[in-house]
């Protein structure tokens, strides 16, 4: 009797509180939606909550157009564009299309000023022909004469930019396991590093692994797998 | 700038936030497996809820590959016509009686007989909640499992996986999953726009360990599922910090951390939040997994300039190579009973689970396929669950110890992966 007490309990407690985690979480997002609550409130629920970076975000037309008034005067605030944000005294918006119009250009001039503050001389490098991507053979972390002398340019180019800092990111194919194959990303940007170290550059470079997770070829053969071993120089 | 992040945050969760629920199809039914009956529960009241009990039961039971579980026709009520049943080679009768009590509560009545001695194994009366019927199923699952085969079932026990969802606005938006073992129950423990790897139920199924990307490289957190309380990171060097697993004390985890580019294992201390350093080789060890009595570590080194799978005695730290078949073999499980090691193994060009008498060095391939990744066992030893694809999409596999019975674990369009399997349930 004891026993059957003790299960029917902890059944209780078990799906109670499976319950108030998951369902809480979801009936206060969709609280959200309807209520007039401060929307920050979604950002406290918990770290990892998605949160976007908003310099990389353009809204379209279709989506500027289910924003309500008071979101679009908010997001014409954050684009500078206050003055065209008239709100009449119901707190409706006079000029809507009007507005959304001047966002979707707003947002695109943005994008570009920011693509053209970037345009220094890591582009001047691109142009140059100049690999950012170097390739590795299956389990292998060995850096070829090929690879070398494109690792020489990045030397150079790093010594007459030295504001410039590198992170190498290490990557491997999708074959294997993925903790092994993380660890793999790493010696292969590692041993990038290594020779960057003969030129003396490196406290100026950080060592990223992303293992398989970032593939940029999709299909599961060689001619994908090939793509997906490398490092890739980014630079800061 | 919170604005913006926020009105992108509640678009992104409208698109996402349909209710997952993984596909469950078993691949090869296997028919020389236990024959019983489970027949429909009787229903007295509004209690249609609780008649999904048998249906569970009856899921369960073939999913385990060990039964060949049919319904009856009719309700069976308390008259068992044994002849009958003997007749069609049944072995075994499952009936019962779902009642209302009150709008959510029902009184559960099962009784199990066996069809040769005409004797009943098993009676009770148990009441239940609403919230609790698929619980009470696992565990009456359980029950049966264990009457009939004399071994535990592995049913009231719960995933953790992950899956990946493409999302043309925002690209890949990771989630880490947790699950009841029949992969109903879904649940979003959170989302991520970065990747999330190697999840672990700690041995008392409060806390999950993981890897996540969130911070631009791979560190480690311990997640309270069901808490609201921060996650706790692990503390790491300069390089990256992987592959979490729990000693069976709860108390400890062994995990990869690199130190100037030197990938070792160190175990941390949730207690005393100290770390220490098992391994000091200079080649890649990771991917370490604990021996059930916590005595003993497998893990995956490349030390002898291929990949293979060492095993570490942590009373002495003597370390000895496990693997010997094939060139490549990594992330090694114990299993339960601590006699046998599950792994990926490559055969040619085919990535494939394996299993490994740890005395005898005998290897079993399990697997047929071209990219398997990240076994588990089920607590009971009978099952390995690991990471496969259909179509070019990640599903997980249940695998059969018993006779390689499979069952696979989908969502429709959306990737699965890194599954995980929790201890028994307490």
């Amino acid at each position: 009797m004891i026993k059957k007490l003790t299960l029917i309990t902890s059944i209780f407690l078990l799906s109670s509180c499976a319950d108030t985690t998951i369902q809480d979480v979801g009936s206060k997002l969709k609280n959200l939606f309807s209520s007039s609550d401060p929307v920050v409130e979604v950002a406290d629920l918990g770290e990892d909550q998605i949160i976007l970076d908003a310099e990389y975000v353009i809204f379209s037309e279709e989506e500027l157009s289910l924003f309500s008034d008071e979101e679009l005067a908010m997001l014409a605030q954050q684009q500078g564009l206050e003055s065209l944000a008239e709100l009449d005294e119901d707190g409706n918006l006079q000029n809507r299309e009007e507005l959304i119009n001047q966002l979707i250009e707003a947002q695109s001039n943005s994008a570009q000023s920011n693509s053209a503050q970037s345009e220094t001389a890591v582009d001047k490098l691109v142009n140059s022909g100049v690999s950012f991507i170097l390739y590795f053979s299956y389990d292998d972390t060995e850096i070829d004469e090929q690879a070398t002398q494109i690792i020489i340019e990045h030397a150079n180019f790093m010594r007459d930019n030295p504001e410039l800092s590198l992170r190498l990111e290490g990557h491997a194919d999708e074959r294997g396991t993925r903790e092994y194959n993380l660890a793999l990303g790493e010696n292969r940007a590692l041993s990038v590093k290594e020779v960057l170290g003969l030129y003396g550059l490196e406290n100026r470079i950080e060592v990223v692994s992303f293992g398989e997770e970032k593939p940029i070829a999709f299909t599961h053969d060689e001619s994908s797998w090939q793509k997906n071993r490398r490092v890739e120089f980014v630079y800061q | 700038m919170k604005t913006i992040k926020t009105l992108t945050l509640l678009l992104t969760l409208v698109s996402t936030m349909s209710y997952a629920i993984l596909e469950v199809t078993i691949v090869k039914k296997q028919e020389n497996a236990f024959p019983i009956v489970i027949a429909p529960f009787q229903v007295i009241g509004e209690a249609e809820q609780g008649a999904t009990i048998a249906n569970i039961i009856r899921d369960n039971l073939n999913r385990s590959g060990q039964f060949n579980a049919l319904s009856s026709n009719n309700v069976i009520t308390n008259k068992v016509d044994f002849e009958y049943w003997k007749s069609v080679q049944k072995d075994a009768i499952v009936f019962g009686r779902v009642e209302q009590v009150s709008t959510k509560v029902f009184n559960v009545d099962i009784y199990v007989y066996d069809i040769y001695t005409k004797k009943r194994l098993y009676g009770k009366k148990i009441a239940v909640h609403n919230s609790g019927i698929r619980r009470i199923a696992h565990y009456l699952s359980d029950k049966i499992y264990n009457l009939l085969l004399g071994q535990k079932g592995a049913f009231d026990t719960r995933l953790t996986y992950v899956t990946v969802t493409n999302s043309k606005k925002y690209g890949k938006i990771y989630q880490l999953e947790i699950a009841d073992s029949d992969g109903h129950n879904a649940q979003t423990v959170f989302k991520s726009q970065h990747p999330i790897l190697s999840p672990s139920w700690s041995p008392d199924q409060r806390k999950i360990a993981y890897v996540s990307f969130k911070n631009g490289r791979s560190e480690v957190f311990i997640k309270y599922p069901f808490m609201r309380v921060k996650s706790i990171q692990i503390p790491q060097f300069d390089g990256i910090a992987s592959a979490p697993n729990w000693h069976p004390n709860g108390k400890d985890l062994v995990l990869t951390i690199s130190k100037e580019g030197n990938k070792d294992l160190y175990l941390y201390n949730l207690n005393s939040k100290k770390l220490t350093r098992l391994t000091t080789n200079i080649a890649i060890d990771t991917e370490a997994n604990f021996s059930p009595d916590g005595n003993y570590i497998a893990f995956t080194s490349n030390r002898s300039g291929q990949v293979q799978i060492y095993i570490m005695n942590l009373k002495n730290k003597e370390i000895k190579r496990a693997t010997f078949a094939g060139r490549y073999n990594s992330k090694p499980v114990f299993s339960p009973d601590g006699k046998s090691l599950a792994f990926i193994h490559r055969v040619d060009k085919d990535y494939r689970v394996a299993l490994l008498d740890i005395k005898t060095r005998d290897l079993t391939v399990l697997t047929q396929n071209k990219l398997d990744e990240s076994p588990y066992f089920s607590p009971n030893g009978g099952m390995i669950i690991y990471a496969s694809n259909r179509e070019g999409i990640g599903i997980l596999s249940v695998i059969s110890l018993y006779n390689n019975q499979i069952v696979e674990l989908a969502q429709k369009g959306i990737e699965v992966r890194e599954p995980s399997w929790s201890n028994y349930s307490k």
